[in-house]
C-alpha cells in the first residue's frame, strides 16, 4: 500500500550534502520507541507463534513439527473453522457499520449543544468504563427470559418477549446491541474530530450560501475522513477479536450460534490445549484482518482529505 | 507542580521497591482455582504448614477464573509453580510428577487405604499417579423443606427414582410468580452429566476409548436426554443457562425451585441463605443403580518444581487428616476423617457419602479418549440442542457422532 | 424548538446508556432477598451501604488499589510521550521505509493475544520481570500501534503549514513538535490518555499472567475473584464494579472538557 501520498519521486537535489540516514536521522529517533518496543516485545512472540503453527504443539508434552497440517486440517477438515469464521464475518457486516454511523451521529449531537454537554459526553461514555465481568451481568439480567429486564418491560405491551440469548438466530443480534453500547469509544475519537475542524469553514460556506446538507458533505466529511478512517480499521480489527462478551454471555451459544473466530481460537489454546493450531489460526485471522484493513485504507485515498499531507518537497523533514 | 513530582517520583520507589523484596526464606508457589471461603481454608492451611516449616513461605496463587490460562502460559514458559490444583490429568499429566514412588515411601504416614478408591481412580493416568485428593464432592438433590410443606408435597426418600422427582416437581409450578419445581441445565458439565448415563446403563465412550457410536447415542442415552427435555416442556422444571445465567443456586435461594441437583459447591451459600432445606440422593432410573459423577480437588507437584521435596511435603500435608479436616467447604477426602466427624449418619451429608459405593465401578470418558475435549464440545451441542428442542435427543446425539468420528479412532 | 428535539433525543439515548450503571449500583446496594425477586426490584426497599465495605473487606483491595495506581499512572505517562512522538515522526517525515513500516506498526494491532502470551511470558520470565509489576508498565513506553495510528490521523488535520512558518523562524523539529504539535494534539492526547487509563485500569489477562502473589494483584484480579469456579458472588461484583467506576468516571468528567472545549485547537487555527 503506498498510503495516501501522492507517489512523487522524492526531491532532486538534496539540500544539503548528508548522507540518506543522517538525513532522515530525525525521522528515525522520532520514531524509535515504537521500533524498539517492536524488536523487543513483538517480533520475537511474532516468530515464535509463526513457528508454533507449523508444530503440533501441545502445552506440555512432545512437540512434533507437522509442516502445513495445522492450516491444511483447519481449512480443508474442521467445519468449526468456517462456522465461526461465517458467523465472524456477519457480525463484522453489521457491527462495523452500525458502529461507526451510530458514533458518528451521537457526536453530531453532541457537537451541537453546549448546556450539558459534559454531562452527556460522560452519560455515552459510561459502558465503556465498566469491566468485562460486571457488564456481562448486566446484560445477561436485561436478556433473561424468565426474569429480565426486556422481557418485562415487553410485557406492558402485552408482548411475551422471546428468549433472546436462547434462540439461535437472536443469539447474535443481542450481542451486536450489548457491542454496540461501547461505542463511546469511537464517539470521542469522532467527536474529537469534529471539533477540530475550524469553524471559519463553515462561517465562509453559510456566507456563501452554501446549504446546511451540502456542508455536510463537503466539509464535515472530508476533514472528519481521517479520523473516520481510523475508526473503520479499528472497528473491523475489534470485530475481529470479538470475544469477552460472547464467551462470558453466551459461551458460544446457543447451537454454536455465537460462536466466534476468536473463541474458535481460544478454544483450541485454552480448551483443547493444542497451542500449534491455535497459532495456525490466529495466522489466518490475521491475514484476513490485514487485507480488509489494506483494502479500506486504499479505498480510503479516494474519500480522505489530509490537510497536514506531507507533499513533495517537504518531504525531507524539517530539519 | 512540586506536588505532582513527588507523587510520581513515590511511585516509581513503590514500584521498584515491590520488585526488590528479598528472598530470604524459601518459598513455596501453590496455585488454586478456589476463591472465597474456600481460598481462606487454604491459606490456613498453608499457614500452619509454614508454622511447622520454619524458613518457609509459602505463596498461594489464586486464578480463580483464569486458571487454566495462567497455568498453560507458566507451563508453556517453563516456570509452573511448585504445587498446585488438578483434575484435568489427561491434558496436563506430562508436565506433572508422578507420585507412586513417593507414596510406596511414605506409605506409613499417609495410609493410602483411607482415601476411597474412587477417588485415587480419578488422579491416575496409564496406571500412574499423579495427584493426591484433597477434597471431593459426589452430586445430590436439595429440597426446599419450607416449600415441601407448604404445598403439602412429602419430602424424598432413599431409593426414589425420576418419576417420583417429576411427580413432585410438577406441583410446584406457579407460573405468575414463575416458581418451578426443578432445574434442568440446556449447559450442563459434561462431566457432571455422564453420572445420568451411567445411572441408565450406559457410557459416553467404550471403555477402550475408541468407540463412541452405540454409546453416547445409544437409546438409554437417548432416554435420559430426552426425559430432561421432556420436563421443561412440562413445565416439571426450568431450563438453565438456555440464554441465561440466572443458576440454579440462586433460584433455589430464591425460592424459586423447589429442588436443585448440586454438589457441595452449592451448600456453603445456601447455608447463607438461611433456606431450611434437606439433602436427597441422586434419584434413580426405574431400578437400576444411581451413580454419582465425581468432583476431585487433588493436589500435583510440578515435574521441574523448584523445589521437589518441599512440594512433596506440603501435598503429604495438604491431604494429611489435620489439613483435610479443616476443608469445610468440600468433602473429606479421608474415611477416617468423615467417619469421626460423624458425617456419614448426619442426614444432610449421608446421601453425598452413600452414592460413593458406586464410584468405582465407571471411568470418567476424558480419562479414556485423549481427545475428549474436543468430542465433547460436540456432545454439549446435542445436550444444548435437545433442551431447546425439548425432545429430539436420538437425532442429535447421531449428529454429535458423526461430527466426532474424526476424533475418535 | 429544534434544540428541544435535540435535548429530548439526547436524554432518552444517555438514559439506555446510563441504565446499566444504575442497575450496577442498585444491585450492589440491595439485600439479598431482593436481588433475585420477580418483577425486578427498581428501587431497594432498604438501602445497604455496608455491601461496599463488605466487598472491599473481603480481600486485600487496599493494596490492589496501589497496584493498579502505580501501573496506570506510570504507564499512562510512557504511553502519552512515546505514542506522540511516534505518531509526530510518521506524520511529519518522508523517510525510506516508511510506509512499509507503517503498516507493520498497523499489523500489529491484529495480533491475537493468544498467541502472544506464550512466548511474552518467557521474554519476561527471562528478564525476572514475572511477579513484578514490570510487564505492566515498561511495554507502554515503546508506543501502542492503536495511540499512534490515532494521533497520527489527528496531526495529519493539521495544515503543514504551521510547521513551515516555526521553521522559517528556526525551529527544529523537536521545537516543532514540543511547542506546536504537542499543543495543537492536546485533545487527541487526552483522549489517549483517557483510554490507556482504562484499558490499564481494566486489564484482566496481563496482570492475571504475569502476576502470581496476591501482594501484587490488581483491582481487576480482585473483581475476577468473586466469580468462582461455580458459585458468583453478585453483590460484591457489583459493589466493587462501582467503586472501580468512580475514578476513571471522575478523570474522565474532568478531562472531557479538555477533549471537547477545544480551546487550544481554535485559536492556533484562526
Amino acid at each position: 500500500m503506498d498510503m495516501t501520498y501522492a507517489t512523487a519521486a522524492a526531491p532532486t537535489v538534496a539540500k544539503r550534502k548528508r548522507s540518506a540516514f543522517a538525513r532522515h536521522i530525525v525521522a528515525y529517533l522520532f520514531i524509535s520507541p515504537w521500533i524498539l518496543g517492536f524488536l523487543f516485545f513483538t517480533l520475537g512472540p511474532l516468530v515464535f507463534s509463526l513457528t508454533m503453527s507449523f508444530y503440533d504443539w501441545p502445552v506440555v508434552g512432545e512437540r512434533t513439527f507437522v509442516g502445513l497440517d495445522n492450516y491444511r486440517s483447519m481449512l480443508f477438515e474442521d467445519q468449526q473453522f468456517w462456522e465461526s469464521l461465517w458467523i465472524t464475518v456477519k457480525f463484522a457486516a453489521i457491527y462495523v457499520p452500525f458502529n461507526i454511523v451510530m458514533s458518528f451521529l451521537l457526536a453530531l449531537m453532541l457537537h451541537h449543544i453546549r448546556f450539558a454537554s459534559g454531562f452527556f459526553r460522560t452519560a455515552f461514555y459510561l459502558p465503556s468504563v465498566i469491566s468485562g465481568v460486571a457488564l456481562v451481568t448486566i446484560w445477561s439480567w436485561i436478556y433473561s427470559r424468565e426474569y429480565g429486564l426486556l422481557n418485562f418491560m415487553l410485557s406492558f405491551v402485552g408482548i411475551d418477549g422471546p428468549n433472546w440469548l436462547g434462540d439461535p438466530n437472536l443469539a447474535i443480534i443481542a450481542i451486536i446491541i450489548a457491542s454496540l453500547w461501547g461505542l463511546g469509544g469511537t464517539m470521542l475519537i469522532l467527536l474529537t474530530g469534529l471539533k477540530a475542524i475550524p469553524k471559519e469553514l463553515y462561517e465562509a460556506a453559510t456566507v456563501s450560501g452554501v446549504p446546511g446538507w451540502a456542508q455536510m458533505v463537503f466539509i464535515t466529511l472530508p476533514m472528519l475522513g481521517p479520523m473516520l478512517l481510523f475508526t473503520f480499521i479499528t472497528s473491523i480489527i475489534s470485530a475481529f477479536q470479538q470475544l469477552t462478551i460472547a464467551l462470558l454471555l453466551t459461551k458460544g451459544g446457543p447451537l454454536g450460534s455465537t460462536y466466534f473466530f476468536a473463541m474458535y481460537i481460544y478454544d483450541n489454546a485454552f480448551k483443547y490445549f493444542d497451542m500449534g493450531y491455535a497459532a495456525a489460526g490466529s495466522w489466518v485471522m490475521f491475514i484476513i484482518v490485514l487485507l480488509l484493513s489494506l483494502g479500506v485504507m486504499r479505498w480510503s485515498a479516494a474519500w480522505v482529505y489530509y490537510e497536514g499531507e506531507v507533499r513533495q518537497n517537504d518531504g525531507d523533514g524539517h530539519a | 507542580m512540586l506536588n505532582r513530582k513527588s507523587i510520581i517520583g513515590s511511585l516509581l520507589v513503590l514500584a521498584i521497591a515491590g520488585t526488590a523484596t528479598a528472598r530470604a526464606e524459601e518459598t513455596l508457589r501453590f496455585a488454586t482455582w478456589d476463591t472465597d471461603e474456600s481460598l481462606a481454608i487454604q491459606q490456613e492451611i498453608a499457614k500452619k504448614f509454614e508454622e511447622k516449616h520454619p524458613g518457609v513461605k509459602v505463596q498461594v496463587e489464586p486464578y480463580a477464573d483464569g486458571y487454566d490460562q495462567k497455568l498453560i502460559a507458566a507451563f508453556g514458559a517453563g516456570n509452573p509453580p511448585d504445587v498446585m490444583y488438578m483434575w484435568n490429568f489427561p491434558q496436563y499429566y506430562t508436565s506433572l510428577k508422578p507420585l507412586d514412588d513417593l507414596i510406596a515411601k511414605d506409605a506409613a504416614e499417609i495410609k493410602p487405604d483411607d482415601f476411597p478408591k474412587g477417588l485415587m481412580n480419578t488422579v491416575r493416568v496409564e496406571g500412574k499417579t499423579y495427584g493426591m485428593p484433597s477434597g471431593f464432592t459426589t452430586q445430590v438433590v436439595f429440597y426446599n423443606k419450607d416449600m415441601f410443606a407448604k404445598a403439602g408435597v412429602e419430602e424424598p426418600k432413599d431409593g426414589w427414582t425420576w418419576d417420583d422427582l417429576r411427580a413432585k416437581a410438577a406441583k410446584f409450578r406457579d407460573e405468575p410468580n414463575k416458581v418451578y419445581g426443578f432445574a434442568v441445565d440446556a449447559k450442563p458439565d459434561p462431566y457432571d452429566f455422564e453420572q445420568f448415563l451411567w445411572s441408565n446403563g450406559t457410557k459416553y465412550i467404550s471403555d477402550d476409548g475408541k468407540k463412541i457410536d452405540g454409546y453416547m447415542n445409544s437409546d438409554a442415552a437417548a432416554q435420559v436426554l430426552d426425559m430432561f427435555g421432556d420436563m421443561a416442556k412440562k413445565q416439571e422444571a426450568i431450563t438453565l443457562n438456555l440464554g441465561d445465567d440466572t443458576s440454579g443456586s440462586t433460584l433455589f435461594k430464591g425460592g424459586k425451585i423447589a429442588m436443585f441437583q448440586s454438589a457441595m459447591w452449592s451448600k456453603s451459600g445456601i447455608d447463607a441463605s438461611g433456606i431450611k432445606y434437606g439433602v436427597a440422593p441422586l434419584p434413580k432410573f426405574g431400578d437400576k443403580t444411581a451413580h454419582s459423577a465425581l468432583g476431585v480437588s487433588a493436589i500435583s507437584i510440578a515435574k521441574d518444581a523448584a523445589h521437589p521435596d518441599l512440594a512433596w511435603e506440603f501435598v503429604k500435608f495438604f491431604s494429611s487428616p489435620e489439613a483435610v479436616v479443616m476443608r469445610v467447604n468440600d468433602l473429606p477426602v479421608r474415611t477416617s476423617v468423615a467417619e469421626e466427624k460423624g458425617m456419614t449418619k448426619d442426614p444432610i451429608y449421608k446421601p453425598f457419602f452413600d452414592i460413593l459405593v458406586t464410584s468405582n465401578t465407571e471411568t470418567h470418558a476424558f480419562l479414556k479418549n485423549a481427545n475428549w475435549s474436543k468430542v465433547q464440545d460436540n456432545l454439549a451441542r446435542a445436550i444444548e440442542a435437545t433442551m431447546i428442542d425439548q425432545g429430539n435427543a436420538k437425532q442429535h446425539l447421531d449428529d454429535a457422532v458423526a461430527r466426532s468420528k474424526r476424533l475418535v479412532k | 424548538m429544534r434544540k428541544t428535539l435535540l435535548y429530548s433525543a439526547l436524554i432518552l439515548l444517555s438514559a439506555l446508556f446510563i441504565a446499566p450503571f444504575y442497575w450496577t449500583f442498585m444491585t450492589a446496594i440491595k439485600s439479598t432477598a431482593e436481588l433475585y425477586q420477580f418483577p425486578p426490584v427498581f428501587w431497594p426497599s432498604e438501602w445497604h451501604w455496608e455491601n461496599f465495605a463488605a466487598a472491599w473487606n473481603k480481600q486485600p483491595f487496599g493494596t490492589y488499589l496501589t497496584n493498579s495506581l502505580i501501573v496506570v499512572v506510570l504507564s499512562t505517562i510512557g504511553q502519552l510521550i512515546s505514542s506522540s512522538l511516534v505518531a509526530y515522526g510518521f506524520a511529519r517525515f518522508r523517510f525510506p521505509g516508511r510506509d512499509p513500516l507503517f503498516i507493520l506498526l498497523l499489523a500489529t494491532m491484529m495480533i491475537p493475544w493468544d498467541v502472544k502470551m506464550i512466548p511474552l511470558y518467557m521474554e519476561f520470565n527471562l528478564l525476572g520481570w514475572i511477579n513484578t509489576l514490570k510487564p505492566l508498565i515498561v511495554p507502554a513506553y515503546f508506543a501502542d500501534a492503536f495511540f499512534v495510528f490515532l494521533l497520527r490521523q489527528y496531526i495529519m488535520t493539521v495544515p503543514v503549514e504551521i510547521d513551515e512558518a516555526a521553521r522559517m523562524d528556526g525551529a527544529n523539529a523537536f521545537d516543532i513538535y514540543w511547542r506546536i504539535h504537542l499543543p495543537l494534539m492536546m485533545p487527541a492526547l487526552v483522549l489517549v490518555g483517557t483510554f490507556h487509563f482504562m484499558n490499564a485500569w481494566n486489564d484482566y489477562l496481563g496482570p492475571l499472567i504475569f502476576l502470581n502473589d496476591q501482594s501484587k494483584y490488581t483491582l481487576t484480579l480482585g473483581l475476577s475473584m468473586f466469580k468462582g469456579l461455580h458459585e458468583v458472588d453478585v453483590t460484591s461484583i457489583a459493589a466493587i464494579t462501582v467503586i472501580l467506576c468512580l475514578p476513571p468516571l471522575a478523570l474522565f468528567f474532568v478531562a472531557q472538557r479538555y477533549i471537547m472545549d477545544g480551546a487550544v485547537g481554535s485559536s492556533v487555527k484562526g
